[in-house]
């Protein structure tokens, strides 16, 4: 605990393993810091095929960050939850944890997101729960969810989830809509989230959605096709997606015992007469991600709300610097993005830290310029686009050109 | 939709409706609407609501609007106080 560190990374995922990595390279003295009991972050439960059919094993690439990390010379501490974070008169950070205080001058928040619910009535029923809980379940704690489940949301995350479950041997009886209220927006509209699935059309294993998907990137197709889509759903990995039913409420006494649902009209609104229940063990709500920034918070960063970024992100520069004197800031916490957007992320803030740091083997500033290029790059050649307007929301931010 | 069966804050049992019926009677940020209601001050520190809270209080539309995010407090993690008073 004595040990002196030049620069502490908080979250041992691909955003925070890549800072790590790049810092101690240069010559910085890192800890890295994780509350689960393996580093790896959200990648531990990441597992899909890439359209050229090759698979993401998040554990694999996890592994692989880890020994980088480690042969760079970084410590990784995991079971560490830090609670707290504030600056001292002597210019260091203070760290918080639930075991004891650590100090640094140069800070890394690479805390990643979180999930936000999509709240309808019965969701405080026990075996509700979030679609990444229901994966973290699966592919970390190798633990059954439940033995019929209903999936409530349709998103491009709670697709590849529900692919992961079905890998699993995990029965989905359906996948349906939100329903329409004050907090669903979007997400109960059938055009927009069939639009929102034809974004990532390559990935999409039911072929109708695939070959489907130029044909229907006219509007008034897509009207056309809601109007026809069957309403007992299409069948993706043998669960009927259903984009013309939505749940009502989530139904049982003591615990989910099914979901209340009903057809919706092309533009979402419920068919009075159609409700019906659909029996489930279990049900999993899908309601996007969030970037966990609690830490930058209490830090005293300033924040912008950036809906196409996810929510309140952290104010930060393209070199992932905050303006706070040795904060900085990697992966989610910036914006939800894709794992391999977040470790581009973590190797630009371990880069330019270990230039303010004086770092003995410091990098120039070109290698910084061509690591905020690799962002980019990696960014417009993601797989998955959370959201179409990431890329000019981030120039925004940074105030930079988009390319 | 009944906004009245819909709990948000599951620590507070605040719902849907009287979320609703603050901010349209109010015209009140999210921090308002958490002094307004506890929704956001439970054990879970707002975990869950928060941003349930910024998404029905921040009104849509112009270029990153300056709204104060919901204050967050440490520790940002549940810890016991043995734990706490030892750091």
């Amino acid at each position: 605990m004595n040990t002196f560190y030049d620069l502490i990374v908080v979250g041992a995922g691909p955003a925070g393993l890549a800072a790590a990595c790049s810092a101690a390279q240069a010559g910085l003295k890192v800890l890295l810091l994780d509350e689960f009991m393996k580093p790896g972050g959200r990648l531990l439960g990441q597992l899909h095929q890439e359209p050229g059919g090759a698979w993401w094993n998040g554990i694999r690439e996890a592994e692989l960050l880890v020994l980088g990390a480690r042969n760079a010379g970084a410590h990784i501490q995991t079971g560490v939850s830090v609670t707290g974070l504030n600056r001292t008169s002597d210019n260091s950070w203070t760290i918080w944890t639930n075991q004891g205080c650590y100090h640094a001058p140069f800070v890394l928040l690479a805390t990643g997101a979180a999930e936000s619910a999509n709240p309808l009535p019965g969701w405080t029923l026990p075996g509700v729960m979030s679609i990444g809980a229901a994966q973290v379940m699966t592919n970390v704690q190798r633990v059954r969810v439940g033995n019929r489940g209903v999936v409530i949301g349709m998103s491009v995350l709670a697709m590849a989830i529900v692919s992961e479950l079905r890998l699993a041997g995990i029965n989905l009886a359906a996948i349906v809509l939100p329903p329409g209220n004050a907090l669903s927006g979007n997400a109960s509209d059938p055009e927009a989230v069939l639009g929102s699935l034809l974004r990532f059309a390559d990935l999409a294993p039911s072929a109708m959605l695939k070959y489907g998907a130029k044909l229907l990137q006219s509007s008034m197709l897509r009207k056309l096709a809601l109007t026809f889509f069957p309403k007992q759903g299409i069948r993706m990995l043998d669960v009927p997606l259903q984009l013309r039913r939505c749940a009502i409420e989530i139904v049982g006494r003591d615990a989910v015992e099914g979901v209340l649902i009903a057809d919706v009209t092309a533009r979402g609104e419920p068919i009075a007469g159609s409700e019906r229940i659909v029996e489930a063990d279990f049900v999993c709500i899908a309601g996007g991600l969030y970037p966990l920034a609690e830490l930058a918070a209490v830090a005293g960063c300033p924040f912008r709300y950036v809906p196409e970024l996810g929510g309140h992100v952290p104010v930060h520069g393209e070199n992932m610097q905050t303006p706070l004197p040795g904060l900085y800031v990697a992966g989610n916490i910036t914006g939800v993005e894709s794992a391999k957007v977040a470790i581009a992320q973590g190797t630009v803030a371990g880069l330019s830290i270990a230039i303010n740091a004086a770092a003995k083997k410091a990098p120039g500033e070109a290698e910084v310029k061509d690591a905020m290029a690799q962002v980019k790059r990696t960014r417009s050649e993601a797989l998955i686009q959370f959201h179409p307007d990431i890329a000019r929301s981030r120039a925004k931010l940074y105030q930079t050109e988009i390319v | 939709m009944n906004e009245a069966s819909i709990i948000v804050c599951r620590c507070e049992e605040v719902t849907l409706e009287q979320i609703r019926e603050t901010i349209r009677q109010h015209g009140c940020s999210a921090r308002e609407t958490k002094l307004r209601t506890r929704a956001g001050m439970g054990i879970c520190g707002g975990r869950i609501c928060r941003p349930l809270l910024d998404r029905l209080a921040i009104k849509p539309g112009g270029d990153f609007p300056s709204e104060l995010p919901l204050k967050v407090q440490p520790p940002v993690r549940p810890v016991s106080f043995t734990d706490w008073g030892q750091s």
